[in-house]
């Protein structure tokens, strides 16, 4: 457990040093972006003093994570906000949309899946596979609009973008929602039809057991290791921030506020934003892994 | 755990915001403001809330000339000037009186402040006084003609700016529109009746559209394609007001490329581009042929410059009498905005017709912008928003201004235009620079805006500015 807790470290550390890498290296410079095109040659090296611009690379880097140690962001170039509290406002709304449409996705990928395994090549294995097709096939950027014209102008159930009501969530998280259920149900079918064929399950059978308690009792609790893991890389992928889920519903979350950042050559904001994203999905995988051992008696036992 | 998931989903669609009143007139823009403070704004969505919360000592009339706003002015020698504040300035929204004090803490401030884009705009500025209340002067190092339309910085509070009020987020003025709250969506209030605003970021077109249609937002202004005006257009319950634009869209040229340093060769993709076509299927009502940056109606523009007729066997002719092998290989940078991209394609297609291959690169606006402020590109387009004073030829043109120091993007250096510019003579520089081409004037854009029928008094602006909120009005139906 410690191992693993400490090999968060080197990750991090990689993803700091990549991203004020990358940050650095692309074209634009924020003293350009602060300034505009009529400043002088000495105000612009002037600025650039200040904000510790005119230092080399490495130095820059250590005064970065000094910052960092102290929990300083940095302000954003544009609005001069402080960055933690842009974080600090936009990471919860994107962590109730991602919850949400993980909801949304186990709720239809599960049964789904459960369903075309144990009707395998009939008919309503059929229907799952076609609707998991379906819906992994069908890009965010247009499924969201369709889900607009069909629910929000067509019906009038659901309003089309925003987050003023608290209706605002359903659309993007179905949006969301749908896609991931699709590899739910995929990976709940085949993981399910491989534990169906296994000795253990024959057992329980033999036991004497009803169908139902072999199914949820015995089969998909196996069955559901490979699913979790897909779920953890899911959901950490969720809570990075859903770039054009947010953008196409106005939703203000942290994957909207990367995009922006990026446009916009906000170099604080992209660094926090790429920053916190890396170590959300650490974090969702180390969680992942934890909970492995929970549903799996053989990964405790070989600790 | 059945109540441990439907508690869960109860919190979700709970937490999110609280609901809007009908009463309320609700905007989608396609661009949300970035920074209140007048000191610091620099994109046109923050500058256009700006001009409805805070008033500048100056504006413009129809035709671009300084207009008083707040104060009147007079010029007591070549470098200093007066300004005395009008009798019927309204408060700030917090209630203290605007004098001149305000006045000059706003630009003092300004001044001395060392990471806003504006500053350097005002380094003529050697001193500021206040003679009376009423009286502000400003002393310049040098002589400048139109200093007062350099005044449009709206007016702050001197107390606030004294004390590090933040107006990037809580702005003070003393326009039409005082500010509520900003909490993802903007909240404003007219001050004369109350009628409130929310204005809401949207950024895709189509969503923009929908929400029109849907009654969740009341109206929208630009950003739309026009096939997308075209279809708004034939919805009843949907009006939409079209005026002429006075933003300038250009085609820019790298004159340090071997090619595009030979005039011939300019001349021939400005002959081998026909605007008419664009402005008939590409672009949205309202727009209208270009001549130079300055439109015809501006007091500096000039109406009688001869066009670049579409000749594409001209076109041609000239590249061979620059002796140009053809076809001739260029590439145009543009940024990936959907409207761009499209003109990028038709007049991929038409210069083709010349004899010119010209290759498209779509880049993020951000590395867009960086390429062509450090010339690297030989062709690419933009526009001009919002340019109010002929120093933008300066700006734009003067061999001096090569950025970083201006926005001379294509490196353009000649002497007499250099010359006409330090007299002021405008329409001899716009002469000049339409015969030198260092950009192939394209269009004015049209402006529009669309608004549910039970709007009224919404006027668009030419320079698409967003003024129509102090005056527009919503009927609103009561419930019985």
């Amino acid at each position: 457990m410690l191992k693993r807790l400490f090999g968060v470290v080197p990750v991090v550390f990689g993803v700091l040093l990549l991203t004020f890498l990358l940050v650095h290296l692309v074209p634009g410079d924020p003293v350009e972006v602060m300034l505009g095109e009529s400043a002088s040659s000495a105000d612009r090296s002037q600025l650039r003093a200040e904000l510790g611009l005119d230092k080399s690379l490495p130095l820059q880097f250590v005064n970065y994570l000094s910052r960092l140690a102290q929990g300083d962001f940095g302000n954003s170039i544009h609005s001069r906000e402080p960055v933690s509290a842009m974080l600090a406002e936009r990471l919860p709304a994107t962590i109730r949309l991602a919850l949400l449409a993980l909801v949304i996705a186990i709720a239809i990928g599960l049964p789904l899946g459960i369903i075309a395994a144990l009707r395998a090549n009939r008919w309503p294995d059929r229907i799952a596979t076609l609707t998991s097709l379906t819906f992994s096939a069908m890009p965010h950027f247009w499924l969201g609009p369709l889900l607009m014209m069909v629910f929000a102008l067509w019906l009038g159930w659901l309003p089309v973008s925003g987050m003023e009501s608290s209706a605002s969530i359903v659309l993007p998280a179905l949006t969301l929602g749908f896609g991931l259920s699709a590899i739910l149900t995929r990976m709940t079918r085949a993981s399910l039809l491989e534990v169906l064929n296994e000795d253990f399950v024959r057992t329980a059978r033999a036991k004497g057991l009803q169908e139902h308690q072999v199914i949820l009792g015995h089969a998909l609790r196996a069955a559901l290791l490979p699913v979790v893991t897909i779920l953890g890389l899911q959901l950490g992928g969720l809570l990075a921030g859903t770039v054009i889920t947010e953008t196409v519903f106005g939703w203000d979350g942290i994957g909207r506020l990367l995009v922006e950042s990026i446009e916009k050559r906000d170099y604080p904001v992209t660094q926090a934003c790429v920053l916190v994203i890396a170590l959300i999905y650490v974090l969702v995988n180390l969680c992942t892994d934890l909970l492995y051992t929970q549903l799996d008696p053989r990964v405790r036992y070989s600790r | 755990m059945r109540r441990f998931v439907f508690l869960m989903l109860c919190t979700l669609l709970t937490a999110c915001g609280g609901q809007q009143s009908h009463d309320d007139i609700r905007m989608a823009l396609a661009q949300a403001p970035i920074n209140l403070d007048p000191r610091y704004a620099s994109d046109a969505a923050s500058e256009r809330i700006n001009h409805l919360i805070y008033r500048p000592l100056v504006d413009f009339d129809e035709h671009f000339r300084p207009q008083p706003a707040l104060a009147d002015w007079q010029l007591l020698s070549t470098t200093h000037y007066r300004f005395t504040l009008l009798p019927d300035r309204s408060p700030f929204h917090d209630g203290s009186t605007l004098d001149a004090a305000d006045v000059a803490v706003t630009y003092g401030s300004l001044l001395v402040l060392k990471d806003s884009p504006h500053t350097a705009e005002f380094s003529n500025i050697q001193s500021i006084r206040v003679v009376d209340e009423n009286t502000v002067d400003f002393i310049l190092h040098e002589a400048d003609d139109i200093f007062p339309s350099r005044l449009i910085i709206g007016i702050l509070p001197a107390e606030k700016v004294q004390s590090g009020h933040d107006f990037s987020r809580q702005p003070v003025g003393n326009g039409p529109l005082r500010f509520l709250a900003w909490q993802g969506v903007l909240q404003l209030e007219r001050l004369a009746d109350g009628q409130r605003f929310m204005l809401q970021e949207v950024k895709d077109p189509t969503v923009r559209v929908l929400k029109l249609l849907r009654g969740e937002v009341d109206l929208l202004q630009g950003d739309l394609l026009p096939e997308l005006v075209r279809y708004l257009k034939q919805q009843p319950e949907i009006r939409v007001d079209e005026v002429k634009g006075s933003n300038f869209s250009y085609l820019g040229f790298n004159l340090q490329d071997a090619q595009l340093a030979k005039p011939e060769v300019r001349r021939a993709i400005a002959h081998a581009i026909d605007r008419q076509a664009l402005l008939r299927e590409v672009l949205v009502g309202g727009s209208r042929e270009a001549g130079s940056i300055l439109p015809p109606e501006h007091w500096a523009g000039h109406d009688a410059l001869p066009a670049y007729e579409y000749d594409p066997v001209l076109a041609r002719e000239l590249l061979q009498q620059a002796g140009v092998e053809l076809p001739l290989k260029l590439t145009y940078k543009t940024s990936t905005d959907a409207q761009r991209v499209r003109f990028a394609t038709v007049l991929q297609a038409q210069l083709r017709e010349a004899g010119i291959a010209l290759e498209i690169l779509s880049l993020d606006w951000g590395t867009f912008f960086d390429d062509v402020k450090h010339g690297k590109f030989q062709l690419y387009g933009l526009t001009w928003v919002g340019i109010r004073t002929p120093e933008i030829y300066r700006l734009a043109f003067h061999s001096d201004s090569v950025p970083p120091k201006g926005a001379n993007r294509g490196r353009f250096q000649d002497a007499v235009t250099d010359q006409l510019i330090a007299q002021g003579d405008w329409r001899a520089v716009s002469e000049r620079v339409h015969a030198m081409l260092p950009y192939v004037p394209l269009w004015y854009e049209g402006q529009f805006v669309a608004m549910r029928d039970n709007i009224s008094d919404y006027q668009v602006k030419a320079d698409g500015s967003w003024d129509g909120l102090a005056t527009a009005k919503k009927i609103v139906e009561k419930k019985r």
